[in-house]
């Protein structure tokens, strides 16, 4: 497990596209890897079996924010989407340019852009982590794909 | 499939030889679709490129700990015949929390109160064995910090771990810890060492002075590393 922490972190760092978040992501994933070691079948891939943890706990983590955003933060309620939010977000973390672009997909664009792209998954590896149908998938990572190649050429003229 | 999909399909090498074959003709006689081929296949290479430095990077001593503890119950569950945990371990190290220390383990690392302590093999070799002596353990260099520790870079090839770890009382207390891919791998066969790059930055952060010469280890060693 301890060989699989840099692709956590890696992967991690796309999907929370902060450090420190992403570290506490990799914790919590390591939390619930251990918990639930015994789901763990011997002969499939622990690193596709550990990006599905990871994967749930960034949905479960990302559901709580967003509820606890708009309970004791009415006023914000709205700046942590869309483009405004990523802005705020460039300015804070000073990301290079292809995280900039990435930071702005929409959630399950960037997932299936980071399983496939910075991962190195096949489709069908991908489609299994997320849990959704290989269909889904591939309309996912062309949608993501045309915007990202979009918000780069942007910065770049 | 639409347009699009196979032709990011075919950038991600997701076609089978037939349909390949298919697409790149369509390409030759289409310049347009080349072009986008080529855009999309310089953006997956920029995207991967991105994120290839994070494999790199220290990992956080707790993370570390958490998952050497992952790896330690494992090979705790495998031996009272409890599901099959331990092939998923990798072995790297094992980590020993309060009250386990009775559990015999091969681990180089133990988690003690948030610290990363060597132990076993590890804390042999730091103790004990001089630079580019051979061993399980391989000691990298060895210096003096800013504080007055000495510190000592190390890399194990069996246990596919490298770190830094610094004399504290009588311990070595791990500063970096992270796995280690022995193998030709161009980022870990620097012109100096074995050691990773992220180990050599938290040797820059913390080295005063020079690294120790070899009279100089010896005398460090032979007096208790005080």
């Amino acid at each position: 497990m301890v060989e699989l922490l840099p692709r956590l972190r890696r992967l991690g760092r796309v999907l929370a596209r902060d450090g420190a978040d992403a570290d506490d992501l990799v914790q919590l994933t390591l939390e619930r890897a251990l918990a639930r070691r015994a789901q763990w079948r011997p002969g499939t891939s622990l690193a596709s079996w550990m990006f599905r943890i990871m994967k749930n706990a960034w949905i479960d983590e990302s559901r709580s924010r967003t509820r606890r955003g708009g309970v004791f933060l009415p006023q914000e309620a709205g700046e942590g989407v869309g483009d405004t939010g990523a802005e705020a977000l460039d300015a804070r973390l000073a990301l290079g340019e292809v995280e900039r672009a990435l930071a702005r997909l929409p959630d399950e664009q960037r997932a299936a852009v980071a399983l496939v792209l910075v991962e190195g998954l096949s489709y069908q590896e991908a489609a299994q982590v997320l849990e959704i149908p290989a269909g889904t998938l591939t309309s996912r990572l062309v949608r993501g794909r045309l915007a990202l190649a979009a918000h780069l050429q942007e910065t770049a003229a | 499939m639409t347009r699009d999909e196979r032709l990011f399909a075919y950038v991600d090498g997701e076609l089978d030889a037939a349909d390949r074959a298919a697409f790149e003709a369509e390409m030759a006689a289409d310049p347009q679709l080349a072009a986008e081929v080529a855009l999309h296949q310089s953006l997956a290479d920029r995207v991967s490129a991105a994120y290839a430095p994070v494999l790199d990077e220290p990992v956080p001593p707790r993370l570390v700990a958490m998952a050497a503890t992952a790896n330690d119950e494992a090979s705790r569950g495998a031996r009272l015949g409890l599901p099959a945990w331990a092939a998923m371990a990798a072995c790297l190290v094992a980590g020993v929390l309060a009250g386990r220390l009775a559990w015999p383990q091969s681990g180089l690392l133990v988690s003690r109160g948030g610290d990363l302590v060597a132990r076993g093999d590890l804390a042999t070799a730091l103790g004990a064995q001089l630079t580019a002596e051979p061993g399980v353990v391989r000691v990298g260099l060895t210096f003096r910090a800013a504080d007055g520790r000495y510190c000592r870079t190390f890399h194990s090839a069996r246990e596919r771990l490298a770190g830094l770890a610094c004399r504290q009382g009588d311990h070595w207390i791990a500063e970096v810890a992270m796995p280690f891919r022995p193998g030709p791998t161009p980022d870990y066969r620097t012109a100096a060492s074995d050691t990773p790059p992220a180990v050599l930055a938290t040797v820059d952060r913390l080295i005063a002075g020079a690294p120790l010469d070899a009279a100089q280890e010896r005398a460090a060693r032979d007096s208790g590393w005080r």
